[in-house]
């Protein structure tokens, strides 16, 4: 145990090495300071009030949309829409946002109809999955490029604001808008939802029927299927629930931070979550410290541009961060097999 | 006689721990062929591979036209005359015949670049034409007849003046028609001088094609002779077994069947048809009572996988019908798995690591695992009453003995016999009224297998009505109280416990009634 602790020690320092020196050559050869860059990025992540708040507003839609990959991947379904969903999702809702329903419920019926946005933008590839055998991978894809020009049509069309000027929606109704968590700062009530999504997602995986056939069709066995699980029902209840929750973080996002929706809308959250759940090893517990490294590489980013470092440069950085994370676990993991492997020879 | 064209003496494989071929010596003459028969893991495989080049002797020599050689590779192997045809053809598609025959001569030429196509089409369709083929050469091979590509491979392996071919069970992708032609083109290129060998599992091939037979059981050969000298029972029955193994003592299990014939009839199966991935069930007829072990028995590869996937909700009646339980199945019906356990039909695959088990899952994830979702095991309908998961799971664990006694011990850790245990103990703890186990004993040690056997005689005392689908004719004889034999996708009529092993092999050579 001991042995194993200190060996993850040296391996992590290692790779901080690694990572921080390779960071360092790039911003030099770029011509600029690593001192500076770093505490520009540190600044605009956790540097003030105003910097956490931004950080916390980039974690909740990467947070829900990792843990709506999460559930999918862990039954191997590869529902890679969730962008789609996540643009789907934030259409609903600005179109529910805009009903005139009383008081509290408002807030209740705009997320509700993002859910269900998501969940009918998934329903598609489930049901080719069902009936035709069609690869999610391919067809939950196929429906981001679809989903892009749904917004591109909403915002010129149906959703358009009364002016008839930008390709932009109304605002939401204030009803419908999520409260901030402090006044002054944008962090939105959002946060809430997202992290008991993420302890549902926990007690989800671990304690429930659903979860434990989950696990079982998600290993891929034939088993699951010869020994009498509902293995479809399973597939096409976790490609809904994924697609449900993409839906909603496009909702949130328009109740909590835009209120009304634009073209292009999203920031390509659904693609970044994937690398946030695979970085989570598929835990939705994980996902939230993932998300929020994603969260502040984010916005520590968007500060560190605004102070004149190019943004090539930034996006650089966080590439060489993810690989090492990656690499200092693939490091740890064949060199705590080599050490099985030497202990049982 | 003439000298052989190739002979190996005394060769021996092993992989690891495990001998695939025992001792084993061949002599192949020019003109002749030569069938190597052999059930499933018997090493007609290993053996076919060492003639090919393709793997290497562990001990044993080969000698080629009397002087020894040492193949490394299959295009020495090539070189040296031998052309080998596998089950599964190696032909590029998308390409012509001409140009699959030129690449072939490519790749073992090592060449960078192929010769104008026109000499080689002359010469493959002068070589299809003494063999009396009519071959399109310059059409894509996957607008080809199986059987045409089939020729074309033996073309392709008979490039360069080869006078071994090596065919790796060539009739399994035939149809029936598609035989005889099949048997007149083999003979045709023995007629050339050319030495045969064709791999099979089918007995009735090796009666009308070859001149000598070997049978190889459990990497040993148990007999060598002339075709002529020998029939289809008797090979059986070489094949399979005699009674001189582990199975014999188990026979002792048996408590004779008293039951008369107005026992409860559980499995009621009439002209039935199905189909499952290759495996076909062209027409079976049984019925199967409350209280008894009702023996399939049958070279592998007739139909067992189709019977066993129609028998629990794996795939649907195409034909005829089937009363299981309390379920009328009738053609076209869509059933699950799911199905058939809810009406208290249990199942034992034949593959227990991939069909059985959820290899990383543990012990008591296994037992429960089409259960959890019903009570008493659940809790408010959604959540999982682990203790009362771990309760019963280890109450099974106990009942079945499985080692390590530990629920949440990971299954792909335990020993085969105890991965075989979990499965019988799911599969009983549904208390089921029908059980399908099928090959239930494979690859277990005899411990194991006296367990298997003992449990499967306890279901019947239970009531239940067990059937036994096994190709090991020694498991049917010892356990069985009635028998039927599959044979070409047919199920032949029911015989008693009593029956001859001479009668049994009769049956499973494909002498129906």
């Amino acid at each position: 145990m001991i042995r194993n602790s200190a060996l993850s020690f040296t391996i992590a320092l290692l790779w901080i090495v690694i990572a921080t020196s390779t960071c360092a050559g790039i911003v030099m050869i770029a011509g600029a300071s690593p001192m500076s860059v770093a505490q520009a990025l540190l600044q605009g992540a956790i540097g003030t009030q105003y910097n956490i708040s931004n950080t916390l507003v980039q974690t909740i839609p990467l947070l829900i949309t990792a843990l709506a990959v999460v559930i999918a991947f862990r039954a191997e379904m590869f529902n890679i829409g969730v962008e789609g969903q996540f643009l789907l999702g934030a259409v609903l809702a600005c179109w529910a946002g805009q009903l005139s329903v009383p008081g509290p419920l408002a807030i209740v019926v705009t997320l509700v109809a993002s859910m269900l946005g998501g969940a009918l933008w998934s329903l598609i590839p489930a049901l080719m999955l069902h009936f035709r055998g069609v690869q999610i991978v391919l067809s939950s894809l196929i429906m981001n490029f679809i989903a892009v020009q749904v917004v591109a049509w909403v915002v010129r069309g149906p959703l358009q604001e009364s002016i008839r000027e930008y390709p932009q929606s109304d605002p939401i109704r204030t009803a419908a808008e999520l409260p901030k968590v402090i006044a002054g700062l944008q962090l939105h009530s959002g946060i809430w939802i997202a992290l008991a999504i993420a302890l549902l997602f926990d007690v989800l995986v671990r304690n429930t029927v659903f979860g434990q056939h989950l696990k079982a069709v998600g290993s891929g066995s034939r088993a699951s299927k010869t020994m009498g699980l509902p293995v479809s029902r399973i597939l096409v209840t976790t490609v809904l629930l994924s697609g449900a929750l993409g839906g909603l973080a496009g909702g949130i996002q328009i109740a909590g931070v835009t209120h009304f929706l634009a073209d292009p809308y999203s920031k390509g959250y659904g693609y970044t979550a994937i690398a946030v759940a695979l970085l989570a090893r598929l835990s939705p517990i994980g996902a939230i410290p993932a998300a929020l490294l994603f969260g502040a590489l984010t916005s520590g980013s968007s500060a560190a541009q605004s102070a004149g470092i190019p943004v090539v440069v930034l996006q650089v950085i966080q590439a060489v961060i993810l690989f090492s994370i990656l690499g200092a676990r693939f490091t740890a993991n064949s060199l705590r097999n080599k050490l099985a492997k030497g202990a049982t020879a | 006689m003439s000298q052989p064209v190739l002979s190996i003496h005394n060769i021996t494989k092993t992989f690891g721990g495990f001998v695939a071929l025992n001792d084993v010596s061949i002599e192949l003459h020019p003109g002749e062929i030569h069938a190597v028969l052999g059930e499933n893991g018997a090493g007609k495989s290993t053996l076919l591979n060492i003639l090919a080049g393709i793997t290497q002797p562990t001990r044993g020599d080969i000698k080629l036209n009397g002087i020894p050689v040492a193949f490394s590779s299959a295009v020495d192997a090539a070189k040296a005359g031998i052309g080998m045809v596998h089950q599964h053809f190696m032909l590029v598609p998308t390409l012509s015949a001409t140009e699959n025959l030129i690449l072939a001569d490519m790749v073992e030429n090592r060449a960078w670049f192929a010769w104008p196509a026109g000499p080689v089409r002359r010469r493959i369709a002068a070589q299809a034409e003494s063999f009396g083929w009519d071959i399109d050469l310059d059409a894509r091979i996957d607008t080809q007849t199986i059987g045409a590509q089939q020729r074309l491979e033996i073309l392709k392996a008979l490039q360069g003046e080869r006078k071994i071919l090596l065919l790796d069970e060539p009739t399994a992708v035939l149809t029936p028609g598609e035989l005889p032609g099949f048997f007149a083109t083999i003979r045709s290129i023995a007629a050339t001088g050319t030495a045969v060998v064709i791999i099979t599992h089918k007995l009735d091939e090796v009666v009308s094609v070859a001149d000598k037979v070997t049978v190889l059981r459990r990497g040993r050969v148990v007999n060598q002779c002339l075709t002529a000298d020998t029939d289809v029972s008797n090979l059986a029955r070489e094949m399979v077994g005699d009674a001189s193994n582990a199975f014999a003592v188990l026979t002792a299990v048996k408590q004779k069947y008293t039951a008369s014939d107005n026992g409860n009839i559980r499995v009621e199966l009439s002209h039935a048809a199905a189909i499952s991935g290759d495996s076909v069930l062209r027409q079976g007829s049984a019925s199967i009572q409350e209280g008894e072990i009702f023996g399939i028995a049958g070279v592998d590869g007739n139909g067992q996988d189709a019977l066993a996937a129609l028998l629990t909700g794996n795939t649907i009646l195409h034909e005829g019908s089937l009363t299981i339980g309390d379920l009328v199945i009738t053609p076209h019906r869509k059933c699950t798995p799911q199905d058939f356990l809810r009406n208290g039909v249990s199942y034992i695959p034949a593959d227990r690591q991939t069909d059985g088990l959820v290899m990383s899952m543990t012990i008591a994830d296994n037992i429960l695992l089409d259960r959890v979702s019903e009570p008493p095991f659940t809790k408010f309908g959604m959540f999982i009453d682990t203790v009362a998961v771990k309760r019963f799971a280890q109450s099974e664990i106990e009942r079945f003995d499985i080692r390590p006694a530990d629920a949440g011990c990971i299954v792909s850790t335990l020993s085969g016999g105890n991965q075989q245990k979990v499965v019988i103990a799911r599969a009983m703890s549904r208390k089921p009224r029908v059980l399908v186990a099928v090959n239930p004993t494979r690859g277990l040690d005899v411990g194991a297998i006296a367990y298997v056997h003992r449990a499967l005689r306890a279901a019947t005392a239970a009531g239940c009505a067990v059937v036994l689908i096994s190709t090991e004719l020694d498991e049917i004889l010892a356990l069985s109280d009635r028998i039927a034999v599959l044979f070409e996708g047919r199920l032949s009529e029911t015989v008693p416990a009593g029956v001859s092993k001479v009668d049994l092999g009769h049956l499973m050579g494909g002498a129906i009634n």
